[in-house]
């Protein structure tokens, strides 16, 4: 068995490319569901848990069913399957709509997850390695590890609000809308410290003081990495041609 | 007022941070949390604010048990100074971040001046009262974050390292007004390694390590 921990990151990042760009480009139920279940069994296979993910998908049923009726209300195409009076509120059109978003967001997340299992150092080197510049890859990677900051703040800001006796659900709309003014502007202001603080700190530690870098570790391509990438290509191929034969 | 009853606490599965505390205070007593960095004194001050809940066992705020009740209500009844006061700073202009949590239970305007002016007096913020909270200083944002708390008239306080960035005089600012709460019978939990500052304010010292309750002393 092949665990995700231990390939390249770039094999990894190729699996999420093919991945997502197959469930951009698909316009079928059928094909997205499949690279759906492929996608479901690569993470499986390779060492992920697929409970922890299907109960991050839980939250996804909301959309879903907003995206259907949405799709059903306003495009008015197809049979109607639930009418209310005139308004037709639920059409076979937008059931499959609202199956191809959320399979396709479902993909998307599902592969990206994959990714998770690298370190933000490890991906930087792999980018590197693919002749993106460092600056740029390590931007991408500061983004992704500040994201969870970011969140942690929220969550710690919402809790403040709260515990000074204001109960979120039962505020007035508008004055609701000026509570979360507020949430808002410390959070950006604390993005702007912060990237304020780091760019200081970089520089202290004279990022980018040598045109050339060079780096203690080396990313090596090993033969699963290989097969992984191979398979990806096949699979792609494989779903590519069955779609051009079904349109 | 608060009671810990068996309590454990993990953030991350199979990691306990707290393990097996059992701990009650009464209202209108002066506790103090001691005890290494990491030794778990946060976490068990936002055990008690319901801020966190726990893995194992139950916490109990008066008759609440903060796994279901809401956190409003706690907030009522108990004032929460967050270790870093940064993340409890809302507002545009330090006025308002006294005024807002007022205006939006409504209270009447000129009740909500009358109130603001006096906790910006107490803390000595007068002349920041139209500065941006997240621009002030350490200790200018402990003090506006406590003042922020205290228009609220908890009856009960947990202060998380209220001292921190507090230079000498506003140390004694602080302990005069903690000393007035205390003589009108409000009680609190206070984290804190400083040392005279402990010893001036508490009734109790526990001591808090490896997310244990190593010793618990009463004078
Ligand atoms: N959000 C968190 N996620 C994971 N671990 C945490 C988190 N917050 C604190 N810890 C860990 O919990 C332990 C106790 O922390 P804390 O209660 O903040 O200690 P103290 O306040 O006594 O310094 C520490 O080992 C710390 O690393
Ligand atoms: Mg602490």
């Amino acid at each position: 068995m092949i665990l995700a921990t231990d390939l390249d990151p770039r094999a990894k990042l190729f699996f999420v490319l093919v991945i997502s760009s197959l469930a951009v480009f698909l316009q079928n139920t059928f094909l997205l569901l499949l690279v759906f279940i492929v996608c479901l069994g690569a993470v499986a296979a390779t060492g992920g848990s697929l409970g922890n993910m299907l109960k991050k998908f839980r939250k996804f049923f909301g959309i879903f069913i907003a995206v259907v009726l949405l799709q059903s209300i306003f495009t008015q195409q197809g049979q109607a399957i639930l009418q209310l009076g005139d308004i037709t509120l639920l059409t076979d059109f937008g059931l499959i709509r609202g199956m191809q978003t959320i399979l396709r967001f479902l993909i998307i997340i599902a592969s990206a997850l994959v990714m998770t299992t690298s370190n933000s150092r490890e991906i930087i080197q792999g980018l590197v390695q693919w002749k993106i510049p460092f600056e740029i890859a390590f931007m991408v990677s500061i983004a992704i590890r500040f994201l969870p900051l970011l969140r942690e703040e929220a969550t710690d800001m919402l809790t403040a609000i709260q515990l000074r006796g204001v109960n979120l659900k039962k505020i007035p709309l508008l004055k609701r809308i000026k509570m979360y003014s507020y949430l808002l502007l410390p959070l950006i202001s604390s993005v702007m410290v912060k990237a304020q603080e780091l760019s200081v700190a970089m520089e202290m530690r004279a990022f980018r003081a040598y045109p050339q870098r060079t780096s203690l570790r080396v990313l090596q391509l090993g033969r699963a990495d290989y097969l992984v990438m191979v398979l990806c290509t096949l699979f792609f191929l494989t779903v590519m041609v069955l779609y051009l034969m079904l349109i | 007022m608060i009671k810990l009853n068996n309590v454990s606490f993990a953030y991350e599965k199979n990691k306990m941070i707290l393990r097996n505390i059992h701990l009650a205070i009464e209202a209108g007593t002066c506790t103090v949390l001691v005890g290494p960095n990491g030794g778990g004194k946060t976490t068990i001050g936002k055990l008690m604010a319901g801020i966190l809940k726990p893995s194992v066992g139950d916490v109990m705020v008066n008759e609440l048990d903060t796994r279901t009740a809401e956190l409003a209500e706690i907030g009522k009844k108990i004032g929460y100074l967050f270790q870093d006061p940064q993340r409890q700073l809302f507002a545009p202009t330090v006025r308002e971040e006294i005024a807002f949590v007022m205006e939006l239970q409504g209270v009447p305007s000129d009740q909500i001046d009358i109130r603001v002016e006096r906790y910006l007096d107490k803390f000595q913020l007068k002349a920041l009262e139209n500065s941006f909270p997240f621009q002030l200083s350490r200790g200018e944002k402990q003090r506006l974050a406590i003042a922020a708390i205290m228009v609220n008239n908890p009856v009960f306080y947990i202060l998380d390292e209220p001292t921190t960035g507090l230079d000498y005089e506003r140390k004694k600012v602080l302990s005069a007004v903690i000393e007035r709460l205390r003589e009108e019978g409000i009680g609190m939990v206070i984290i804190s390694h400083d040392q005279a500052f402990v010893k001036r304010h508490a009734q109790r010292v526990i001591t808090v390590s490896g997310g244990e309750l190593l010793d618990d002393t009463s004078n």
